[in-house]
C-alpha cells in the first residue's frame, strides 16, 4: 500500500511539474501593457499646420498610431514603407487615421513635413505626421519606452503601432514590423469590432486553464484547470473524513 | 423529535425569507417598470437592483430549502441547533453587507459578478470588497449549516446508506427514507459548489490586494463563477424536491414514498452531472475547447432528466386515479413540480448547443430560470411554510383563501413569464437597462410583465400576512405547543 502512495506521489508531482511550466511566458512581447487604459490628451503640431490634441483627433475617427523619429538610421524607415505597402490596397481608407508621430524632441513640423514627402504621403489625407511637446507623457500612457544611446547617437526603441479607438482607448498594439493580418486585427479593434484572441502572456497570470501555443496552434492544459476540480476534491475528501470519523468513534463507544 | 428552540429559528427564518422576497419583487417590478419606460433610472440604479434582487433571491430560496430540510431532517436524527443558529447570524449580515454595497456603494456588476467587472471600480472603492465579503459571510453560514447537516446524516447512516447504493442490490435490508437520500445528494452538491465560491473569493482577493502582480485567468474566473452560480442555483431546487419526498404523500393521506433502485440511481446521477452541467453557461467562449461544450450539453440534460424523470412519475402515481387528501400544501406541491418541469425544459431548449445560439443571453434566459424558481421552487417553500405554520396553530381555518391565493398566483406567474418568453422568442437580450428602437416589443412586455408580477406580489403578501402571523405565534409563544 506504501509503495502505491510514493508511487502515485511521484506522478503526480511529475505532472504538476509539467503544468507549471506550461504557465511560463514564452514571449518578450510587451503588446499586452496598457490595454483599454486612455492614451495622454497630447497636444499635436501636425504638419498640415493645425494644432489639435491627439483625443479630438481620436474623437473624428480611431487612430492607429506609429511612433518613429526622423534622424532614424534604423527600423522607421522600412517600418514606415512597410506600413504604406500593407495600407495601400485598403479600400475602406475612411475608419482610421494613421498618425506618424515623432518622439524626438529635436523634430520639428517642418522635419516631418519632409518626412511626409519623402514618403510620398503629403497630401494623403489619411497620414497625419505631427510633433508634440507631451512625448514623455504620451510615451508613458503607451507603455513606449525609448532609449538614447549617445554612442550611436540614435534612440533605441521598438518598432511600436499604437491603435487608439474613438474614446481615445488603446485598443491593440503591434510591436515590430507585422503582416497585413495583423494589421487588419489592429484596424478592427480601433473600430471596435470584436477580433476572436487568445489570452495575452503575463508572467502575472499564474492559473490559466489552457496554455496557447502559437507554433502548434494547440492548447495544452494548465494549473487552472485542475483548480476547477479541487472544489469536488476537497468535498470527496470532506465527506471520507466525516465518514471515517464518525465511524471509528461509533465503534470507540 | 424537534424541539421549541428548532420551531422558533424556523418561524424566524419563515418571516425573513418572505420579508425578503416583498422586497425582491417590489425590485423586479421596479426593474420591468424602467425597462417599460413608466420609471426612467440611471442605468447604474438598474444595475444595482439587478445584482441585488439576483443575489437576494438565490440567498434567501437556497436558506428556505435548507429550513425545509433541517425541519423535517429532525424527524429521523438529531441537527446542531448552533449551526442553524450560524447560518441565520451570518445570512443576515451577508444580505446587510450585500445590500449596502449596492445601495450606498453603488456597486452593480450583476449577480455573477463576472471576472473583471468587479476590479473595474465604477463605484465606491470599498463596495467591491464588501459586496465579495457579503459572498464570503453568507458562504460561510451556508457552508458552516451543510457540513454539519451532513455529519449528522452520516453520523445515523454510513456513507453507501445515505447515498442509498444498497438499493442497488436485491431485497436490502436496510431502507434509507428518499429524504434522507435527496438531502445528502444535495448538501454534497451545495459544499462542492460553495468551496468553488470560496476558491473564486479568494482568487478576486488575490488579485485586488496584490496590487498587480497578481491577474487572473477570466476563462478559470468564469468556470469557476457559474461552477458555484449554476450549482446552487439548481441544488436549491433539490432542496425543495426532498421537502415534497417527505411531505407531499403524508399531507395528501397516502403511504410514505420508498426508495427503490431507480430513484438511488437517478439522484447519484443527479450528483455527478450537476456538477459539470455549468459549462453550457460557456457556449460563447471560444477558448474552452469544445469537449468541454458537449459535455456541458450532456451533463445538462443528464442532470435534469433523471431527477425530474422520478420525481414527476412519483407525484403522478401519488394523484392518479387515488383519494388523495387535496390541501393548500399538496396544491402548492403539485402546481410547483408543474412549473419545475416547464421551467426546466425552458432550460433543456436553451442548453441545446444550436438552439444557444438564438437563445443565448436573450430574455429566454431569465424566462426559464424564472419560471422553475417563482412557480417552482418559490412554490415548494410557501408549502412547507404552510404547512409549518399550521401544525402549532389552534385554529382550523387553514385554507382561507386558498382559491383566491393560488389564482392569483397563477395568473401573475404566468403572465409575467410570457412576458419573458415572447421577449426571448423575439431575440431580445437580457440586462438591458433601456430597450433601443430596434425592439418596439420590449417596452409594452416589460410593462405587461410589471402588471402581471404586481399580481403575483399581491398573492405573495396574502401568503406573507397569514404565515407570518401564526409563525409570530409560534416564534412568541412559551408553551410546547
Amino acid at each position: 500500500m506504501f509503495k502505491h502512495f510514493i508511487f502515485i506521489i511521484i506522478a503526480l508531482s511529475f505532472f504538476f511539474t509539467q503544468l507549471a511550466g506550461a504557465q511560463i511566458a514564452s514571449t518578450g512581447f510587451e503588446e499586452e501593457n496598457n490595454i483599454y487604459e486612455k492614451v495622454y490628451d497630447a497636444k499635436l503640431n501636425l504638419n498640415n499646420g493645425d494644432n489639435r490634441t491627439l483625443t479630438q483627433l481620436c474623437a473624428s475617427k480611431p487612430v492607429i498610431l506609429a511612433l518613429i523619429f526622423t534622424r532614424c538610421s534604423g527600423i522607421c524607415n522600412p517600418f514606415l514603407v512597410q506600413l504604406k505597402e500593407n495600407l495601400q490596397f485598403k479600400t475602406d481608407t475612411d475608419n482610421f487615421s494613421v498618425l506618424v508621430l515623432s518622439f524626438d524632441p529635436r523634430d520639428t513640423r517642418e522635419d516631418m513635413v519632409n518626412l511626409s514627402k519623402s514618403l510620398n504621403l503629403e497630401n494623403n489625407k489619411q497620414w497625419l505626421f505631427a510633433t508634440t511637446g507631451d512625448i514623455e507623457k504620451l510615451n508613458l500612457s503607451v507603455g513606449f519606452n525609448p532609449v538614447w544611446d549617445s554612442i550611436r547617437s540614435q534612440y533605441d526603441h521598438d518598432a511600436l503601432l499604437v491603435g487608439i479607438n474613438k474614446e481615445g482607448y488603446i485598443t491593440k498594439k503591434l510591436i515590430g514590423i507585422r503582416n497585413k493580418s495583423d494589421l487588419e486585427l489592429l484596424i478592427r479593434s480601433v473600430n471596435d469590432v470584436f477580433s476572436p484572441s487568445y489570452r495575452l502572456p503575463n508572467k502575472n497570470r499564474l492559473f490559466s486553464c489552457f496554455n496557447y501555443n502559437p507554433e502548434t496552434g494547440k492548447n495544452t492544459p494548465g494549473l487552472g484547470l485542475l483548480f476547477l476540480t479541487l472544489p469536488a476534491v476537497i468535498t470527496l475528501l470532506l465527506l471520507l473524513g466525516i465518514s471515517y470519523t464518525v465511524r471509528h468513534k461509533r465503534i470507540l463507544i | 423529535m424537534e424541539t421549541i428552540k428548532l420551531r422558533k429559528i424556523t418561524s424566524l427564518w419563515i418571516i425573513t425569507v418572505l420579508f425578503l422576497f416583498i422586497v425582491n419583487i417590489v425590485l423586479g417590478i421596479i426593474m420591468r417598470l424602467n425597462q417599460g419606460e413608466i420609471l426612467h433610472e440611471q442605468p447604474a440604479t438598474f444595475y444595482a437592483h439587478m445584482t441585488t434582487h439576483g443575489l437576494t433571491q438565490i440567498g434567501i430560496w437556497f436558506v428556505a430549502g435548507m429550513t425545509g430540510i433541517n425541519y423535517l431532517m429532525e424527524r429521523y436524527l438529531k441537527t446542531s441547533y448552533l449551526a442553524n443558529v450560524v447560518a441565520m447570524v451570518l445570512t443576515v449580515t451577508g444580505i446587510l453587507m450585500l445590500w449596502t454595497s449596492t445601495y450606498i456603494g453603488n456597486f452593480h456588476a450583476g449577480w455573477t459578478f463576472l471576472y473583471p467587472l468587479p476590479l473595474k471600480i465604477m463605484w465606491a472603492k470599498w463596495a467591491t470588497p464588501l459586496f465579495l465579503g457579503s459572498i464570503l459571510v453568507m458562504g460561510v453560514g451556508w457552508l458552516t449549516w451543510s457540513v454539519s447537516m451532513m455529519t449528522q446524516i452520516l453520523k445515523k447512516y454510513p456513507l453507501t446508506k445515505a447515498l442509498a447504493w444498497q438499493h442497488f442490490r436485491k431485497n436490502p435490508t436496510i431502507q434509507t427514507p428518499p429524504f434522507i437520500l435527496i438531502s445528502m445528494i444535495t448538501l454534497i452538491g451545495i459544499i462542492t459548489c460553495l468551496l468553488g465560491a470560496v476558491l473564486l473569493l479568494a482568487m478576486y482577493a488575490a488579485e485586488y490586494f496584490s496590487n498587480g502582480a497578481f491577474v487572473n485567468d477570466a476563462l478559470l474566473m468564469k468556470n469557476l463563477t457559474y461552477f458555484f452560480g449554476h450549482t446552487i442555483a439548481n441544488e436549491m431546487l433539490y432542496l425543495g424536491l426532498a421537502v415534497i419526498y417527505e411531505l407531499f404523500p403524508e399531507v395528501g393521506g397516502r403511504p410514505k414514498w420508498k426508495a427503490t433502485w431507480y430513484v438511488a440511481l437517478a439522484w447519484n446521477c443527479t450528483l455527478v452531472f450537476i456538477l459539470t452541467a455549468f459549462f453550457h453557461h460557456l457556449y460563447m467562449d471560444f477558448v474552452q475547447p469544445v469537449g468541454f461544450q458537449i459535455v456541458g450539453q450532456i451533463a445538462s440534460y443528464m442532470a435534469s432528466l433523471p431527477a425530474a424523470g422520478v420525481t414527476v412519475f412519483s407525484v403522478l402515481v401519488a394523484v392518479y386515479r387515488t383519494s388523495i387528501k387535496w390541501s393548500l400544501t399538496n396544491l402548492l406541491f403539485f402546481i410547483g413540480v408543474a412549473g419545475w418541469v416547464i421551467g426546466g425544459l425552458g432550460a433543456v431548449i436553451d442548453v441545446t448547443i444550436t438552439n444557444n445560439f438564438v437563445l443565448h443571453n436573450t430574455l429566454w434566459v431569465p424566462a426559464h430560470f424564472h419560471t422553475y424558481n417563482a412557480l417552482g421552487n418559490v412554490l415548494f417553500s410557501l408549502a412547507f411554510f404552510h404547512w409549518f405554520s399550521i401544525q402549532f396553530s389552534e385554529k382550523t381555518d387553514f385554507e382561507k383563501l386558498t382559491k383566491l391565493k393560488l389564482t392569483l398566483l397563477l395568473i401573475g406567474g404566468i403572465g409575467f413569464l410570457l412576458a419573458f418568453y415572447i421577449g426571448g422568442a423575439e431575440s431580445m437580450p437580457r440586462r438591458y437597462s433601456n430597450y433601443p428602437a430596434e425592439f418596439p416589443m420590449a417596452a409594452p412586455l416589460a410593462i405587461g410583465a410589471a402588471v402581471f408580477a404586481t399580481i403575483y406580489l399581491a398573492a405573495i403578501l396574502i401568503f406573507f400576512f397569514q404565515i407570518s402571523k401564526r409563525c409570530l405565534n409560534i416564534l412568541f409563544s412559551s408553551s410546547s405547543h
